[in-house]
């Protein structure tokens, strides 16, 4: 577990609580994405090996063991794509909220609970 | 070939384009949207076909690199099964939903393009990180197709689904980057291999990626979301989540497996059973439609988790056919089936389960419903039934009763909601039409014949099965088919068939079986009779009386339990569509296919241990068990519930009475026998066990004289005179079931001769009930009265059938009696002789109110000119009069076909001289006593003829009220509450004690279900919290440490 690890997970340690206990829908929103920043630390922190280089191919690493002087490139390019559906799913979540209070002219979790039982 | 990657290409492309074509023309733009899902739905089947052909697997590598360099699909002969059916829906579902498309923009069609596209990767890929961007994209398009019914609760309940959706993707990215971390690779076949499961880290992150997945297949109690969604979502979409996003999930949860470790299996089939029950005793209480359909996938998806979880825990890994039977069967039926009832609400358009009566006004769109909701249930002909029995069966021979008993009670609270509704959508009293489309309609169909095609196809896949037994459904089929004949005609070619199928199939069959083959064909043909007097038209009578009547046939020749179960599920449901026709049936039918399909489940329990005691499922096989007393309770239980034996005849009144008068009589004289039947084939093949040191038969001896009697009593309280009759069938059947616990040779003739006489006279009296009432628009007895002058011919059949019925010389009853109590003494129960005489007694009192209160006494005005019912009513009381009077004269004409037939299995105890019949206590000679008594009883009626001059005649209502006001009209006859005596006496016997146990229970069991719904409080955060406190539960209860 390096450091940035251990802060990923309390990241979404702390949006979850958000999450759960904010009764406002924009408040559980932000809390959403604390936890997506935190994963993303968490995935990128996998892939990072101590006193290695990105894995990006330039001039600069010309002639070196890539093998051995890159960290791990998967993580990486997986934590874009991570990012990518994160904003999505963002986007998409802000979008329900508006078009909520629209309906009810309120943003409180609690308003919408007609569906039950 | 075509490459499966051009699934993705096509549906990509066409998804970028949609929106460019749309601004040229929308039209173009919509061919272009259905020809994308015409083309990946050939690529599916044409894979599909190849595969089957024996063609080698197809996978796919992308980008030049094998993996685990690269993302790989794979699409083998299971993918392709699943490929097909998501591409179907989506293509069907588009169909259905095409009205709503042209009314939103383009973008909806795009959003739909590209679920199904990613429903298709998470099939294929084997990619753990290509499985997550599928599960988003198939979470995202859905989120926002969801929107598409732009209204307040399908946004809240899509907004609390992306809370939830959000916390499953947090879950499995985690799991996933620690997959990748320790093992080395985002590849699912690479990670199979790596060793990472020899590691805690490693269970936990695969513990945590396929609890994500879990989630997705909404388990009990984290699903708080789905019904909301299901609830709230357009039809069209619900369709698409329900089925083929569920099985686009069940499948990567399939994927998984080798992965898990095993100790994975138990819990995931907890889960899986945990939700099956508690969804469906929740469903109880729901009463909107889509809700309630909510409620049932996700029991469905349940039983399938626990179905497979449970089959890769087998020992003995059982045949490759028996685990398609099973998993395919389940899963087809309910992908079809469920998303046919979606579409079909969108529809009916209405929310409240009690408003689908609307639905009656349109015969192909009920007949529709009705198949799938017994599809659901897995009742015949659907592959449900085919999976359940097989899973039973399996289940048993692995030792996992308990499995089966949940699996039953789960079905059990499924089938009484799903048929609560069905009841609901068939009485019809509403004016109003269903606007249906084509467009709307034509998937719904589709689907439907699907699923009876593959049902039928079930023959062939199950062992012990055979297609006979299914072909009375297709004779029901053409029937309807042709029901713009004229009744008569209908009923004359009904009759033609059970003729011709008596011819083929009673020289066949052999010494009792032939008997009750007689019994339940002859019978049924007689009675058929009676149906000619129908006037109105009434579709789907016919069609489902000739499947009742020729399964009932079946059931004597199933040579394995396979075929007699099934053959006794078709008689279940066809008899309980039958008294559902009823008019104010809606009670008494629900409450009697509870208790049949309850009786039914005991049944299958019973042969699914006879098959792990055994390994086979031919009924022969039974006769080689040596512990047979709990399959003798099992399967004596279920026959008991349908006789309707003491303690389970709760449901014998009401269905006896509520039915179609012309119904009734089926119930009674023919259908209340294959109970008795099977009592006799258990005995036959399992003699007298033997359970925990008590004798069995004693128990059943008793039972059937308990019934006897309370029958009689119930019976002699009754004002109505189709109850009465009911409670005085019940109390027949009690003797019936005495007899055939004695065990011996004079009992089962005994049994056997009462079952005769049984069908004779039950059917006379039900027959002439049915024309009095054609005539008389009331059941009270004490509204009729005097009617011998307006009805003779019916006066003296019913005259001569209680007669036969009473049991007093010289008529057939009397040599019934005669042997019962013969039988009862050479066995030795004298209690039960003296119970069963006390009872007889009774049922003289309620024979003779028939008699007077109906047909004698003083005529109702309102009645004056009441006429004799149509010749039809007639015909059969007087085939079967002629029958008694046959039998009683010349009883040898019966006694010595059931003598030879019992002595197949007992030494005789009885033989004859000419025309009497000596037992070891004595001797009846049934035609001296016929003789003697036709003497006697000529005497005093010549006496009487002679006098009859002093008779004077009373005008009505001629009569003193001693000191009493009548209040009404009626209850100055004293017809009304005949025997209020005898209630002072002995009415503490007769309280509904027995109906209020079985109501509280059905009280406490709704209950049950509201009170764990409370669950369910609308709240998205709190459906948030159930996610994570179920993931922990589940996470302590595998003790991953």
């Amino acid at each position: 577990m390096t450091v940035i690890s251990i802060l990923g997970f309390i990241l979404i340690i702390i949006g979850l609580w958000g999450m759960l206990t904010q009764k406002n829908i924009i408040k559980m929103i932000i809390g959403f994405s604390i936890i997506d920043t935190g994963l993303h630390l968490v995935i990128v922190s996998i892939g990072f090996i101590k006193g290695r280089t990105a894995p990006i191919i330039s001039k600069a690493v010309e002639g070196l063991d890539t093998g051995k002087n890159f960290i791990d490139p998967v993580p990486s390019a997986l934590v874009l794509t991570a990012i990518v559906i994160g904003l999505a799913i963002t986007a998409l979540m802000l979008v329900y909220a508006v078009k909520l209070f629209r309906f009810k002219r309120s943003l409180q979790i609690e308003d919408f609970e007609e569906l039950k039982w | 070939m075509v490459n499966p990657i051009y699934i993705f290409i096509t549906s990509l492309g066409a998804a970028f384009l949609l929106n460019l074509f749309q601004k040229i023309n929308r039209k173009i733009a919509d061919l272009i949207f259905f020809l994308t899902l015409a083309v990946i739905n050939y690529i599916s089947l044409f894979w599909f076909y190849q595969l089957l052909q024996g063609y080698e697997a197809a996978k796919i590598y992308t980008a030049g690199f094998l993996p685990p360099y690269s993302i790989n699909l794979y699409l083998g002969i299971e993918e392709a099964v699943f490929l097909v059916l998501i591409n179907l829906l989506g293509f069907f579902s588009a169909v259905y939903l095409y009205k709503k498309f042209r009314e939103i923009s383009i973008k909806a069609m795009i959003l739909y393009l590209v679920l199904i596209m990613g429903l298709n990767g998470l099939v294929m890929t084997r990619d753990l990180f290509n499985l997550f961007v599928f599960l988003e994209i198939t979470s995202i398009t859905t989120y926002a197709l969801i929107s598409l019914e732009d209204n307040k609760y399908s946004l809240t309940a899509g907004f609390k689904f992306i809370i939830a959706g959000g916390l499953v993707s947090t879950l499995f990215l985690i799991g996933t980057i620690y997959l990748y971390r320790l093992g080395g690779s985002l590849n699912l076949d690479f990670l199979v291999n790596s060793g990472v499961l020899n590691t805690k880290a490693g269970i936990l992150a695969t513990f945590l990626l396929v609890f994500a997945l879990l989630i997705e297949l909404k388990p009990f109690p984290a699903n708080g979301w789905a019904l909301d969604v299901y609830q709230s979502v357009h039809p069209g979409i619900a369709a698409i989540i329900a089925s083929a996003s569920s099985a686009a999930i069940f499948f990567v949860i399939y994927k998984f497996i080798p992965l898990m470790p095993s100790s994975f299996l138990p819990l995931l089939a907890g889960i899986g059973g945990v939700t099956f029950v508690f969804s469906n005793l929740m469903g109880l209480k729901q009463t909107d439609a889509r809700r309630l359909l909510g409620y049932s996938s996700i029991a469905q998806m349940g039983l399938l988790l626990a179905a497979l979880a449970l089959i890769m825990q087998f020992d003995n890994l059982q045949s490759l056919s028996s685990i398609i039977v099973i998993i395919g069967g389940l899963f087809i039926n309910h992908f079809l089936a469920k998303a046919g009832l979606f579409w079909l609400a969108g529809i009916v358009q209405k929310r409240n389960i009690r408003s689908w009566k609307i639905i009656a006004n349109n015969p192909p769109l009920l007949l529709v419903f009705g198949g799938f909701i017994l599809a659901l249930i897995g009742l015949p002909p659907f592959p449900g039934f085919w999976a359940k029995w097989e899973l039973v069966m399996q289940l048993s021979a692995n030792n996992m009763m308990v499995w089966v008993w949940i699996i039953l009670a789960g079905s059990l609270l499924e089938a009484v909601y799903l048929f609560r509704w069905f009841g609901y959508a068939v009485k019809n009293t509403e004016v109003e039409e269903i606007r249906t489309e084509a467009a709307q309609y034509l998937p719904v169909l589709i689907f439907l014949l699907g699923l009876l095609y593959l049902g039928m196809e079930g023959t062939h896949l199950v062992s012990g099965a055979d297609s006979i037994y299914v072909l009375p459904v297709l004779l029901g089929v053409i029937l309807y088919v042709l029901n713009w004949l004229p009744n008569k005609l209908k009923g004359s070619l009904c009759l033609l068939a059970v003729i011709y199928f008596s011819y083929r199939l009673l020289p066949a069959l052999q010494d009792i079986y032939q008997l009750f083959g007689v019994v339940f064909l002859i019978g049924s043909a007689v009675l058929l009779i009676t149906t000619f007097a129908r006037k109105d038209i009434f579709k789907g009578f016919y069609p489902l009386l000739i499947i009742m009547i020729l399964s009932l046939g079946n059931l004597l020749q199933a040579k394995t339990s396979l075929q007699f179960f099934l053959s006794w599920e078709f008689i279940t449901i066809t008899s309980y569509l039958l008294i559902l026709r009823g008019k104010f049936s809606l009670k008494a039918a629900l409450i009697y296919i509870t208790f049949s399909l309850a009786g039914a489940y005991l049944i299958l329990a019973g042969m699914g241990l006879a098959f792990r005691d055994t390994g086979v499922v031919s009924l022969a096989g039974l006769a080689s068990i040596v512990n047979s007393g709990y399959i003798y309770v099992l399967l004596g239980l279920g026959f008991l519930i349908k006789i309707g034996i003491v303690g389970f005849h709760v449901w014998l009144p009401g269905a006896y009475t509520e039915a179609e008068d012309d119904f009734t009589p089926f119930l009674s004289a023919v259908l209340s026998k294959m109970g008795i039947f099977g009592l006799i084939m258990l005995a036959i093949l399992l003699g007298e066990p033997v359970l925990k040191g008590i004798q069995l038969n004693y128990i059943l001896g008793w039972l059937g004289v308990l019934t006897a009697f309370f029958g009689a009593l119930l019976a002699a309280f009754q004002e109505d005179i189709k109850k009465l009759l009911a409670y005085s069938s019940l109390g027949q059947l009690g003797y019936i079931v005495l007899a055939l616990a004695i065990h011996s040779h004079l009992g089962w003739v005994t049994s056997i001769y009462l079952t005769f006489t049984h069908l004779l006279f039950k059917g006379i009296l039900f027959v002439a009930v049915a024309g009095l009432l054609s005539r008389v628009k009331t059941r009270k007895m004490y509204e009729m009265g005097g009617l011998i002058n307006n009805m003779p011919l019916t006066f003296i059949s019913v005259l001569i059938a209680i007669i036969a019925l009473s049991g007093v010389p010289p008529l057939s009853g009397f040599g019934g009696k005669w042997l019962l109590y013969s039988s009862l003494l050479e066995k030795g129960w004298y209690l039960q002789a003296g119970l069963a005489f006390f009872a007889s007694t009774i049922a003289f009192l309620y024979c003779y109110r028939i008699l007077h209160s109906v047909f004698l006494g003083q005529p109702k005005t309102a009645l004056r000119d009441v006429k004799e019912p149509s010749v039809w009513y007639i015909v059969p009381q007087y085939l079967f009069l002629f029958g008694i009077m046959a039998i009683s004269m010349y009883p040898n004409l019966i006694l010595k076909p059931v003598m030879s037939a019992v002595s197949t299995y007992f030494a005789s105890s009885i033989y004859w001289e000419d025309y009497t019949v000596i037992s070891s206590l004595g001797y009846w000679n049934g035609n001296a006593v016929m003789m003697v008594t036709m003497g006697v009883f000529m005497i005093p009626l010549l006496w009487l003829l002679f006098r009859i001059k002093a008779v004077t005649k009373v005008k009505q209502f001629n009569i003193v009220y001693a000191a009493e006001r009548p209040d009404r009209p009626e209850t100055t006859h004293y017809a009304h509450n005949f025997f209020a005596h005898y209630q002072k006496a002995l009415g503490f016997l007769a309280r509904p004690k027995v109906t209020e146990f079985w109501g509280n229970i059905a009280e406490v069991i709704h209950s049950v279900g509201a009170l764990f719904r409370q669950l369910y409080t609308g709240n998205g955060q709190t459906y948030a919290i159930h996610i994570l406190i179920f993931l922990l539960i589940s996470y302590f209860i595998l003790g991953v440490k």
